[in-house]
């Protein structure tokens, strides 16, 4: 416990500010640095003594485990293995490959949703020789719930977040351990709080909507999909300073094809009707949607209700921002919704996601 | 080769020449404007990653034999008479550039040249070497330059919101095969592949890791850069990207009240977890307004806080860019990249 070693990347010109030179013998004082004799060496185990007291009497509890192994099937005919969280509660059972617990896991992992002001505890159960967080991306929560390695913890075994969110909106929740990889090989979920009233109104005091959409909008390298989790956490180059997709998706669908009439992505609606788009750039790699010639009026972001609503054809965003757009048509038609991904240094677009909106 | 004669830098030789400023920069305004003086030099050197790797630099340092990466940042007062004298070490040409208020044109190989201006445009400001454009600036060759509006303490422009400190955050990415290239005359000819990503110089030193917690060298440990705060202790963030990538820049336990973008006053102050920092030269000003993580339950008070430091724990949360590729350094190591800690602490 709490000890690390070095990997053997790479020769040291040797200062002592680098890591290179040999084996460290540090940490383990408590303050996190070590390795659990599972080849990582920056991951933090808990430390039990500091674990916080619960509340007894929550109001909602998700109970979420791994699968290491979910295969994706893209449109050109491949398949690309993802991770994800199971939903143990919804009876996530049964052993995934490489020892995930689960077995049922899917991409992206199985959303959430609570109300404003309700308590809520996330179980996270890891039981294989690897670590995982949870993070509630945008919620705010005590540090000790807040799902990350180095400030509190990473999880093997059985850990329980509290949280109780007090605005209403649009989050995510995504594993934050060697989170360069965890979150890009798709281990997140959606994360939506309703007001008080449940769904039906974007915020408190905000607009109501008819039906809404989630869409995740990310960028797979697909290269990148045979790394084991620990990946680069002892050093060595492997490959995570760089990102060249290859695939681009809305809420785990193919945005080359499949997206456009995949039923839990593409978006049937009535005149008159008012769709809520719950738009999250779940990728790393700057993007721009488009509504495909429909006005949107933009009416919160990150969770937070924007102090003047704004109407808008496109949309530029970043790594994590989330927006909530109202869009209600007044003429049939059908409209397709294109989110370029853009190259974070050049610009360029290296794909498209489409979706599309029918208008009856 | 002449490597050997060329300065060898640590970074906590480098985070000690800089940390020779304040953590938190502290402002009191001037009734009457002041004449400044500062002095840069312009040196090079190379400096080992935490990979072992030894990248060249060039930098405005503080001193001949020192290598500041970023710049020593600057604060003045509007309406302040600026002096700032670059003596050019290097057998090359550089200028010293703040878009909107001075340009020094070339100065050459050897020369010291003095620059005199009036401080204006009350906001954030990345001063740089325009020459061999970004070259010279992504081969270190920046820093952070900020106006205070005159005669107020507490705000980045007349009628802004609020705040009680200041800091800045400086980002970078770094190609070392580009920096080598500057290192012996030449214009870059590959594509630019980043491979270290620095706040105010540094990277994290997740604990465990040698230079963990260490002010001089751990980005999440350095008083310039770490967030250090009471409940209310409103932080202004001056965030200045001289790398080209466009950045992310998330902090957790709080929503960042996002004042400008690249020197524009926004039209109204959004509140986010994420705020998009735009790559060549871009700029963002935020204040982390260190309220209560909002989502906690219990609630935190600051007899939490007090609390949590009479059993020794920190707490604390992170800042760091959402785009991981910048979370890491040499192609791996997670958490050795542009991030940094956010401490909580009781009255």
């Amino acid at each position: 416990m709490g000890r690390r070693r070095r990997s053997s990347s790479g020769d040291s010109t040797s200062t002592d500010t680098s890591m290179g030179g040999g084996g460290g013998d540090m940490g383990g004082d408590g303050g996190g640095g070590g390795g659990m004799g599972m080849g990582a060496c920056y991951v933090y185990p808990i430390r039990q003594a500091e674990v916080p007291a619960l509340d007894p009497d929550p109001d909602v509890v998700y109970r979420r485990g791994i699968d290491m192994t979910i295969p994706m099937t893209m449109d050109d005919g491949r398949t690309v293995n993802m991770w994800g969280f199971t939903d143990l509660g919804a009876g996530g059972g049964g052993m995934g490959g490489m020892g995930g617990m689960g077995g049922s896991g899917t991409f992206p992992s199985p959303a959430m949703r609570v109300r404003q002001g309700q308590v809520v505890q996330t179980q996270l159960q890891v039981d294989m020789m690897m670590f995982h967080t949870i993070h509630h991306h945008g919620i705010e929560p005590e540090y000790r719930s807040d799902g990350v390695g180095h400030i509190s913890w990473d999880v093997n075994g059985m850990y329980t977040y509290q949280w109780r969110p007090m605005s209403a909106g649009t989050y995510f929740y995504h594993c934050h351990t060697n989170t360069v990889l965890h979150a890009e090989m798709g281990m997140y979920g959606a994360l939506i709080v309703d007001p008080p009233d449940g769904p039906g109104r974007a915020f408190e005091g905000g607009p109501s909507y008819d039906l809404e959409a989630i869409w995740a909008v990310d960028e797979i390298d697909s290269s990148w999909h045979g790394l084991s989790w620990e990946a680069g956490t002892c050093g060595g180059d492997v490959g995570l300073n760089e990102l060249n997709p290859d695939y681009f998706i809305i809420t785990g669908v193919d945005g080359a094809q499949s997206a456009l009439s995949h039923p839990g992505v593409a978006v049937s609606m009535n005149v008159g009707q008012r769709l809520l788009v719950r738009y999250i750039c779940a990728g790393y790699l700057p993007q721009q949607i488009r509504f495909g010639g429909l006005e949107a009026e933009v009416v919160a972001s990150d969770g937070r209700p924007l102090p003047r609503s704004f109407r808008a054809t496109q949309l530029d965003a970043v790594s994590a921002e989330r927006y909530d757009c109202i869009i209600r048509p007044t003429r049939s038609g059908v409209h397709t919704v294109e989110i370029d991904i853009k190259h974070w240094i050049t610009g360029e677009v290296l794909g498209t996601a489409r979706t599309r909106i029918t208008v009856n | 080769m002449r490597r050997r004669t060329f300065l060898k830098f640590s970074m906590a030789s480098l985070a000690a020449a800089a940390g020779s400023t304040a953590g938190v920069l502290g402002w009191q305004p001037r009734a009457h404007a002041s004449t400044i003086y500062k002095t840069f030099y312009i040196t090079e050197g190379f400096i080992t990653q935490v990979t072992g790797e030894d990248v060249y630099f060039r930098g405005f340092s503080s001193s001949t034999s020192s290598l500041n990466i970023p710049g020593e940042s600057m604060i003045v007062q509007e309406g302040d008479t600026v002096r700032i004298t670059v003596v050019n070490t290097l057998g090359t040409s550089h200028s010293f550039v703040i878009d909107g208020m001075v340009d020094s044109g070339t100065i050459r190989g050897g020369e010291t040249r003095t620059l005199v201006f009036t401080a204006r445009n009350p906001g954030s400001h990345l001063y740089y070497d325009s020459r061999n454009a970004p070259y010279n600036r992504l081969t270190g060759l920046h820093g952070g330059f900020a106006v205070m509006p005159q005669g107020r303490s507490n705000q980045l422009y007349a009628g802004s919101r609020t705040f009680r400190q200041q800091q800045f955050w400086i980002f970078n990415d770094i190609d070392p095969a580009w920096n080598n290239r500057v290192r012996y005359g030449y214009t870059p000819n590959t594509e630019y592949r980043p491979r270290y990503f620095t706040l105010n110089g540094l990277v994290g030193r997740p604990p465990g890791a040698p230079g963990a917690m260490d002010p001089a060298l751990d980005a999440m440990a350095d008083p310039r850069t770490k967030l250090d705060g009471h409940l209310g202790d409103r932080t202004l963030i001056r965030c200045l990207n001289p790398g080209l990538g466009q950045h992310a820049v998330h902090t957790h336990s709080n929503h960042m009240e996002w004042l400008t973008s690249n020197s524009q006053p926004r039209s109204e102050v959004w509140e986010k977890d994420i705020v998009p920092l735009d790559g060549d030269g871009g700029g963002v000003d935020v204040i982390f307004p260190f309220n209560p993580p909002p989502d906690a339950w219990p609630v935190v008070t600051n007899q939490t806080l007090a609390q949590a430091e009479s059993e020794g724990r920190h707490f604390a949360f992170p800042m760091h860019l959402h785009n991981e590729m910048t979370q890491t350094a040499g192609g791996g190591l997670y958490m050795f990249g542009a991030l940094t800690d956010i401490y909580y602490h009781a009255d």
